[in-house]
């Protein structure tokens, strides 16, 4: 509607229109952009960090000297990654596919019970309290149990990683599937829109947002899940819980050590995944608008 | 003929017992095809409980409710209402474009459940999906069809769910206060471009308003409502020449209407209050 006004304006003052014109926005790799890809080369975003670390590393360096039962050089922990990044990483393999095969079998499973949840309220009454006491009872501790009854192999691993990662998906997809604003179920509702379709159309990529936010819990998760189940499963085959636990009863600390770095990049790296793509399935949320 | 819209001695109680309100007692109303009609009234008058009647999202507990002589239900199933809420209530992941198109989608069969309500057949042999870019374009959102809706303003929203409801081709469209959360000025341009569209629909249109002076400009007949219990108390034509631009309002008869209405008001609230 605001577009007569404006022609008359300019019409009227022909000069303003160079003036109105919106200044060009520097490229998002210049260092003008307010949110600039590249603004990490400045020292005050990166200095920070690297002082903070480099004080870590002289604290654990100084903790290493006086406890070397507790703590492994710094050295030593690179020295261990540098010769058997081969035996690192294929145990890294095996944990990485427990984890995130465990999480497909949680993310589906949650999944469909929160849309029958969100659907058929007598599934909800049947189901949430089970699922409730289920995600209150320590995983830690039904973790041996599991062993005992599925033995060494991935079984386990699958199951503790797919419980672990299951009820942030149920609880949060079940609230995004139920929180599709009034007004717009009404405006569907007149059309006489079939269940079927307000599930595809509104309820699920409504619920997109809050599936994503449990993901971005849950895929750090499926490697707790998984390093948890390898360390009560002792004479597992692999994965890089078992790495630790034989390493810690042979006194390897630094391969204990070089374990841990390595999970902690896995998960990282994990998150850095469900990141890029919750960017690209909700680039219309306000979470993806930078 | 068969009425567009037609309520008989309709009745709707919220809670009960002692802590019954009564949002709608003993309503009576009848649209003829066609027409633009207003509900106005104070807040808690029933008028937009009345709207979801019409539109089947609740139900009298006493008393008839028709659509072109069927029930809200069956009319919703034909697809015979279009609605446009107090909010725009657009699907954010959606672009303007996707989200105006949706409602074809939806409920594809009820083109043929439409034929078989008979009294509609005669209204239109030029029937059939209409260009939607074409609509968009008329309601001035050619440069936002592909943008998302939280890229646009109020306003502009705003007539991305009018041109939504025009889209289905609704044979009795309901409008719940769509402009009461707008700048006036926006408000205005949006009244002239309703009358734009419905001037090409011809649809039957309920709409539901607190502004008297909207209601005036747009309507051919207003319904003073007023409240405890909601009731019907007046029902006045506006015999005002169309198309009606903005020098209706320097027209006396415009704001004889205007005091009319603001008369029928004032005197059902004192009545609501003395009883």
């Amino acid at each position: 509607m605001t577009t007569v006004e404006e022609t008359t304006a300019t019409a009227e003052r022909p000069t303003a229109t160079a003036a109105a014109q919106p200044p060009v926005e520097p490229s998002r790799y210049s260092l003008r952009h307010p949110q600039s890809r590249i603004a990490w080369v400045r020292p005050a975003v990166w200095l920070p960090l690297v002082v903070m670390l480099a004080a870590l590393g002289a604290l654990w360096q100084l903790g290493a000297a006086k406890l070397p039962y507790l703590l492994p050089p710094l050295p030593a922990i690179g020295q261990s990654l540098g010769q058997n990044l081969g035996y690192y990483l294929q145990n890294a393999m095996i944990t990485l596919g427990e984890s995130v095969a465990g999480l497909v079998i949680g993310f589906v499973a949650a999944f469909v019970l929160a849309v029958l949840i969100s659907e058929l309220p007598i599934v909800r009454r049947a189901v949430m309290p089970i699922a409730v006491v289920l995600n209150v009872t320590p995983l830690v501790a039904i973790a041996p149990a599991l062993v005992v009854a599925f033995g060494f192999g991935p079984m386990p691993k699958l199951v503790i990683t797919a419980l672990i990662c299951f009820f942030p998906i149920l609880i949060n997809t079940t609230t995004g599937l139920r929180s599709v604003p009034q007004q717009v179920l009404q405006v569907y509702k007149t059309m006489d829109a079939s269940r079927i379709e307000l599930l595809v159309h509104l309820r699920i990529p409504n619920a997109l947002p809050f599936l994503f936010a449990a993901l971005r819990i849950v895929f750090p998760l499926s490697i707790i899940g998984a390093v948890v189940a390898e360390l009560s499963a002792s004479g597992a085959t692999g994965g890089l819980g078992t790495v630790i636990s034989t390493a810690s009863s042979m006194n390897q600390l630094a391969v204990v050590y070089s374990a841990i770095l390595i999970l902690a990049v896995m998960g990282v790296l994990l998150l850095l995944v469900i990141t890029v793509i919750e960017r690209r399935v909700l680039h219309w949320h306000e979470s993806s608008t930078d | 003929m068969t009425q567009a819209v037609e309520l008989a001695s309709v009745r709707k109680v919220y809670g009960f017992g002692p802590s019954a309100m009564v949002a709608l007692n003993d309503v009576e109303l009848t649209i003829e095809p066609g027409r633009f009609v207003s509900l106005i009234g104070p807040s808690g008058c029933g008028k937009s409980t009345l709207l979801r009647l019409v539109a089947g999202l609740e139900s009298a507990d006493a008393g008839t409710v028709s659509v072109h002589g069927v029930t809200p239900e069956e009319a919703c199933a034909a697809k015979l209402i279009g609605l446009v809420p107090q909010s725009p209530a657009l699907l954010p992941w959606l672009s303007v474009l996707k989200n105006v198109t949706l409602p074809h989608k939806i409920n594809r069969g009820a083109a043929g459940r439409r034929e078989r309500i008979g009294a509609l057949s005669a209204r239109d042999e030029s029937r059939g999906a209409p260009d939607m870019l074409a609509l968009l374009d008329k309601a001035g959102l050619s440069e936002a069809v592909d943008k998302l809706p939280s890229q646009l303003s109020g306003g502009m929203q705003q007539r991305a769910a009018i041109v939504r409801a025009f889209g289905l081709q609704p044979d009795v469209l309901l409008m719940d206060e769509p402009f009461s959360a707008l700048d006036e000025f926006t408000r205005e341009s949006l009244q002239d471009q309703l009358l734009d569209l419905w001037d090409e629909l011809k649809t039957t249109v309920l709409f539901v308003t607190h502004s008297v002076s909207e209601a005036v400009r747009l309507s051919d007949s207003v319904v003073v409502m007023a409240p405890r219990p909601g009731r019907i108390v007046d029902w006045i034509d506006i015999d005002l020449p169309r198309p009606r631009n903005q020098r209706l309002f320097e027209d006396a008869r415009f704001h004889e209407y205007e005091d009319r209405i603001r008369d029928a008001l004032h005197s059902a609230w004192r009545s609501a209050d003395a009883a």
